[in-house]
């Protein structure tokens, strides 16, 4: 019983001396690395190139928004002249009115 | 098991692990490629499967934890990917008609015998013989004396039960034996 135990106990050790750790073959730690770096400058360029796209989304909707913006302010800016320009219409309408008014009634009072 | 110096300095100085790929691949590459070369018996075959790990890794840093979570995981997943290599192997000869095991010894033969004793017959055979056992007995017996695992991480490796593993073990081991009992006998016959 202890003879096969040492047997069992020798035939291990031998066991774990046979399945010793084997090198890695030469140049696979180099590909592996190789391969990673490229895969990161891949991933790098595809960032980048997601970035752009999101910084030309950006600065065209900030143009779109400054001319927008221009556009209703020119919009805004005429009918607020217009505007003036018809409040003063009707005030010189309505001086002319009156100056017409005196000058009937000075009339009237001169026929009679 | 202990973690590589500068892995504990960063941990130390930051009070978060940062691994270091390359580092990584340099402590872990023999490992990885002995477990798919063992698991496969295809040195060729294991050499891809080993650089596909480790670039799997690479893909993976981010959620690694700790150099112990790292090799658990680098065992974890090359024994998966080597059990799938065999499978598709498997399923290929059997298309095209052609025995795996058969294969599988062709190739160990061709396989450079591992140098631990020029004088033990047993020893150099033992590598082969291991490449003729059942692979979930193979898988138990390289996890255990190739990497010094308990059962209990063997199963949680393999994600198999402990019972389990505990069999497979005995059973390899106990084939192992008889093999290997056998080839000594025919070397002393022939010496």
């Amino acid at each position: 019983m202890e003879h096969n135990e040492k047997d069992l106990a020798e035939f291990e050790r031998k066991l774990r001396l046979a399945l010793q750790h084997r090198e890695a073959p030469l140049g696979l730690k180099q590909r592996v690395l190789a391969q990673s770096r490229s895969r990161a400058r891949e991933r790098k360029l595809a960032q980048h190139g997601h970035r752009w796209v999101v910084q030309r989304i950006a600065a065209s909707v900030v143009l779109a928004a400054i001319f927008g913006g221009l556009a209703a302010y020119r919009q805004v800016e005429e009918r607020r002249k217009g505007e003036q320009a018809r409040e003063q219409v009707l005030t010189a309408l309505r001086i002319t009115n009156r100056t017409l008014d005196r000058v009937n009634a000075r009339l009237a009072e001169n026929g009679r | 098991m202990r973690e590589p110096l500068q892995w504990r300095e960063s941990s130390r100085q930051t009070g978060q692990w940062q691994p270091d790929f390359e580092a990584l691949v340099d402590e872990h590459q023999s490992m990885v490629f002995s477990l798919a070369w063992r698991m496969t018996g295809d040195r060729g075959l294991a050499e891809e499967l080993a650089q596909d790990v480790l670039l799997e890794l690479d893909r993976s840093l981010g959620k690694m934890k700790s150099a112990d979570h790292v090799r658990f995981w680098l065992r974890q997943v090359t024994m998966h990917r080597s059990a799938d290599a065999l499978r598709r192997r498997r399923a290929n000869a059997a298309s095209l008609g052609t025995d795996l095991w058969e294969e599988l010894e062709e190739r160990h033969v061709l396989v450079e015998p591992f140098e631990m004793d020029e004088d033990s017959p047993l020893g150099r055979r033992i590598e082969e013989l291991l490449a003729g056992l059942p692979e979930s007995q193979r898988a138990a017996l390289v996890l255990r004396y190739q990497e010094d695992m308990t059962p209990e991480e063997i199963a949680v490796t393999t994600k198999a039960p402990v019972a389990t593993v505990k069999s497979h073990l005995q059973r390899g081991l106990k084939l192992l034996r008889i093999r290997a009992g056998q080839t000594l006998k025919e070397y002393v016959r022939g010496a």
